[in-house]
C-alpha cells in the first residue's frame, strides 16, 4: 500500500496540453475517484501515475520516491483497463497467475494466490474458462482478480465498469466498494458517471480541461461546489443556473430570476461574499425549488411548463421570468402543463457563483 | 431482373468454368490412371488396374524424389518463416517511409517464378555472378555442385516468397490490441516474456495460414527449380512429374503419379488445418 502524490504534472499531447499544472497527493488506503467528461485528463492522468504515459513536466511521487521516469512494470501499480485486457488465449486461472509467472514465483505459491484471489472475488468454478465464454460482469471480475493477485502498490481502475449494463454496474459498484474495504489499498478510479463516484470515493477529484476543479468528500462536492462546472457535473438531476440580479441591502434581498417581476427573498448571510449589482448566477438543486398549489409568503406565481415523471419523484419545469427552473416533486404533484403553481427558493441550498468566473461565492470555510 | 437472376448469371459461369477445366480433369486423368495410355501414340488405352500406382509406390527412384522435396519443403518453408517473421516484427512499429519500405519488400513476390529463375541463375553464376564476387568464393558452382543446388534452389525461394510471410505476419502483428501490452507490462512482464506468452501465441494462426500456403506452394515447385537446377540431387517431384508426363510420355503412369501427389498435399495440409482450428479454439 502507498501514497500518491502529484506534484506540478503537465501533459502535452503535441501542442495539445491534456493536464495543466496538477497536484494531488492520495493517502495511503484511500479511495480517490477522479471524475469529469470525455477529455478532461483523467485517464491520461490515470495512466501517468502507472506509468503507460510520460509526464512532460512534474514529477510522479509513490511513497516518497519519484517514479516519473520509471517504467510501469518498476512502479508496482496494478491497473484494471476498460477493455479489461484480458489475454485472450489464456484460461481464466492463467490469465490471473499471468502477473506471478511473469516475475517467477514458485507454482505452490502461484496457485496458492489465484486460489484465494479467485474465492474473494467469487470466481472459483471459472477458472478454467477462456474470457470469451465469460459475461462482462465475470470479465471485469477477471479483470480486478489479476490486479490484485500480486498485492500491488496501488490499484488504478480506468472506467472499469463503464462497458457493462446498467443493472450490473450497480452490483459491480457494489463489489468494488466491498473489495477495497476488505482489502483496504490506494485506489485510483477513473469515471464520468458522477454517481459512480459519489457512491465509491472518500474524495472526488473532479477535473475539467486538464485544470483539476475541486477536491473533495462527496457530500462536500455535492454541498459545496467550488465552481460552476463542478456544480452542474455533480448531482442528478442537474442543478439548475439561472442569470440573477440581486437588490437590496442589510437584513433581506431580493433575489430577482431572470428580469422577473417579483424577487426571492434572501437572508443576507446566504449570499457568502456575493454583493449586490453583481453578475450574478444563481444555482440551485431541483430539490430546493419548492412548488406549492397554495400561495405562500415569498412565493411566486409561475406555469409549469414540462413534466418528467421519473417514477419516485416528477420533475417539472417552470417558467421565471426568462429562465427555467427545474424542480423536484412527488409524483403526481402537477397535473399537466401550463397549470398554475407557486414556487419558493430554499435559500439554504443556493449557491451564488460569479458569471465571468464561475467561482464560488460562498464564504470558503 | 429479379436478384435471383443476378444470382444465377454470377454463379453459372463459375460453375460452368469450375466444371469443364477443374473437374473434369480431374476425374478424367483420374480414370486415365488406371491405364497404360500415352498421349504420344495412337494406342487405345488399355486399362490395368492399380498396376501403376504399385509400380510407383514400389519406385525407389520415386521415393528419393519425394525425400529431395520435402527437404526442399522443410528448408523452403522454415526459411521463409524466419525472415519473413523476422521482417514483420522489424516492420510492426513507427519508422518513417514504412508504407514505401514494406511495399518494396513485397516486390520479389509480385514477380514470376521464371524470370527470378532466370535472374538468380545469373546472380549463382561461377565465373561472372554477384554472390560468388560479394562472398569472396571464387568459383563455386552453387547450381551444379550435387550437395548445394537443391539449397540453392531454396534459398531463391525464401528470397521471392519470404516478403508473403512478411505481409501476413505484419497483419496478424498489427491485429494483436496495444492494451495487451501495457496489460503485460503492467504485469511486470519482460519483452522475451511478452514476445512468447502473448505476441506469438496471438499470432500464430495467421502465420499458420501463411505456412500452409507456402508448404502447399513449394510442394509443387517446378518452375524455379527446373530453370535453375539440372542437378538429380535438385529434382522436385514435379520435375520428375513433368518428364515422366510430358518427355516420357506416360501420359497413364503420370496421372496416377499425380494422385498420389495430391493425397500427399492434401494429407498435410489436413494435418496443418486440424493444428490451427485447434489454436482458433481460443
Amino acid at each position: 500500500m502507498a501514497q500518491i502524490e502529484l506534484r506540478n504534472v503537465q501533459k502535452f499531447f503535441g501542442a495539445v496540453q491534456v493536464i495543466k499544472d496538477m497536484n494531488l497527493t492520495i493517502e495511503d488506503g484511500e479511495f480517490v475517484v477522479m471524475l469529469g467528461q470525455s477529455g478532461c485528463g483523467k485517464t491520461t492522468t490515470l495512466r501517468a501515475i502507472a506509468g503507460l504515459e510520460t509526464v512532460t513536466s512534474g514529477e510522479i511521487l509513490i511513497d516518497g520516491k519519484e517514479v516519473q521516469n520509471e517504467k510501469a512494470a518498476d512502479r508496482d501499480i496494478a491497473f484494471v483497463f476498460q477493455s479489461f485486457s484480458l489475454y485472450p488465449h489464456m484460461t481464466v486461472y492463467e490469465n490471473i497467475a499471468f502477473p506471478l509467472r511473469a516475475v517467477g514465483m514458485s507454482n505452490s505459491e502461484r496457485d496458492k494466490a489465484v486460489k484465494e484471489v479467485a474465492e474473494i472475488l467469487r470466481i472459483p468454478n471459472l477458472l478454467k474458462r477462456r474470457p470469451s465464454a465469460l459475461s462482462g460482469g465475470d470479465m471485469q471480475r477477471v479483470a480486478i482478480g489479476r490486479a490484485l493477485v500480486r498485492r500491488p502498490k496501488a490499484l488504478l481502475m480506468d472506467e472499469p465498469i463503464g462497458a457493462l449494463d446498467a443493472k450490473l454496474r450497480e452490483e459491480m459498484r457494489a463489489e468494488i466498494k466491498r473489495l477495497h474495504i476488505s482489502r483496504g489499498s490506494t485506489s485510483v478510479y477513473v469515471t464520468h458517471d458522477q454517481i459512480e463516484a459519489m457512491s465509491l470515493a472518500d474524495r472526488i477529484v473532479i477535473m475539467h480541461d486538464g485544470v483539476l476543479q475541486q477536491i473533495g468528500a462527496p457530500e462536500e462536492v455535492y454541498l459545496k461546489p467550488a465552481n460552476l462546472f463542478v456544480a452542474q457535473f455533480v448531482g442528478s438531476p442537474v442543478m439548475n443556473v439561472a442569470d440573477v440580479s440581486v437588490s437590496g441591502n442589510g437584513g433581506d434581498v431580493s433575489v430577482v430570476v431572470g428580469k422577473a417581476d417579483a424577487g426571492f427573498a434572501f437572508p443576507q448571510s446566504t449570499l457568502g461574499n456575493a454583493k449586490a449589482g453583481h453578475e450574478l448566477s444563481l444555482g440551485i438543486r431541483p430539490e430546493a425549488v419548492l412548488l406549492s398549489h397554495d400561495k405562500s409568503d415569498g412565493a411566486i406565481e409561475v406555469k409549469s411548463t414540462n413534466i418528467e415523471p421519473l417514477g419516485s419523484h416528477d420533475i417539472v419545469d417552470v417558467q421565471i421570468g426568462s429562465e427555467v427552473l427545474r424542480a423536484r416533486t412527488e409524483s403526481g404533484f402537477v397535473s399537466g402543463e401550463g397549470q398554475t403553481v407557486w414556487v419558493n427558493l430554499d435559500p439554504t441550498q443556493a449557491h451564488f457563483f460569479d458569471r465571468a468566473s464561475g467561482l464560488s461565492l460562498r464564504g470558503h470555510e | 431482373m429479379s436478384d435471383l437472376t443476378i444470382r444465377n448469371l454470377f454463379i453459372i459461369p463459375t460453375i460452368a468454368f469450375l466444371i469443364i477445366f477443374n473437374i473434369f480433369p480431374l476425374l478424367y486423368s483420374l480414370g486415365y490412371s488406371f491405364t497404360d495410355f500415352r498421349a504420344s501414340t495412337n494406342a487405345p488405352a488399355n486399362f490395368v488396374g492399380l498396376q501403376n500406382y504399385h509400380y510407383l509406390l514400389t519406385d525407389p527412384f520415386i521415393w528419393r524424389n519425394f525425400t529431395i522435396t520435402a527437404k526442399y519443403v522443410i528448408v523452403s518453408v522454415t526459411g521463409q518463416v524466419i525472415v519473413g517473421f523476422g521482417m514483420a516484427m522489424l516492420l510492426n512499429r513507427d519508422i518513417p517511409l514504412k508504407g514505401l519500405i514494406t511495399t518494396l519488400l513485397l516486390l520479389p513476390m509480385m514477380l514470376s517464378m521464371a524470370v527470378v529463375g532466370l535472374f538468380w541463375k545469373l546472380l549463382y553464376d561461377p565465373s561472372f555472378g554477384i554472390i560468388n564476387y560479394g562472398l569472396g568464393l571464387g568459383k563455386f558452382e552453387w547450381l551444379a555442385d550435387p550437395d548445394v543446388a537443391l539449397y540453392a534452389v531454396a534459398l531463391t525461394d525464401i528470397w521471392m516468397w519470404s516478403p508473403f510471410v512478411m505481409l501476413l505476419s505484419l497483419a496478424g502483428l498489427s491485429a494483436v490490441p496495444k492494451h495487451l501490452y501495457e496489460a503485460a507490462e503492467i504485469d511486470r512482464a519482460g519483452s522475451f516474456y511478452t514476445f512468447f506468452r502473448i505476441t506469438l501465441p496471438l499470432v500464430a494462426p495467421i502465420v499458420m495460414i501463411a505456412i500452409i500456403f507456402r508448404t502447399m506452394e513449394a510442394f509443387k515447385t517446378f518452375d524455379l527449380a527446373y530453370i535453375l537446377s539440372s542437378q538429380p540431387t535438385a529434382e522436385l517431384i514435379a520435375i520428375r512429374l513433368y518428364k515422366m508426363a510430358f518427355l516420357e510420355w506416360q501420359t497413364g503412369m503420370s496421372s496416377a503419379f499425380a494422385y498420389i501427389v495430391l493425397v500427399m498435399v492434401v494429407a498435410i495440409t489436413n494435418i496443418y488445418v486440424k493444428y490451427l482450428n485447434k489454436v482458433k479454439e481460443r
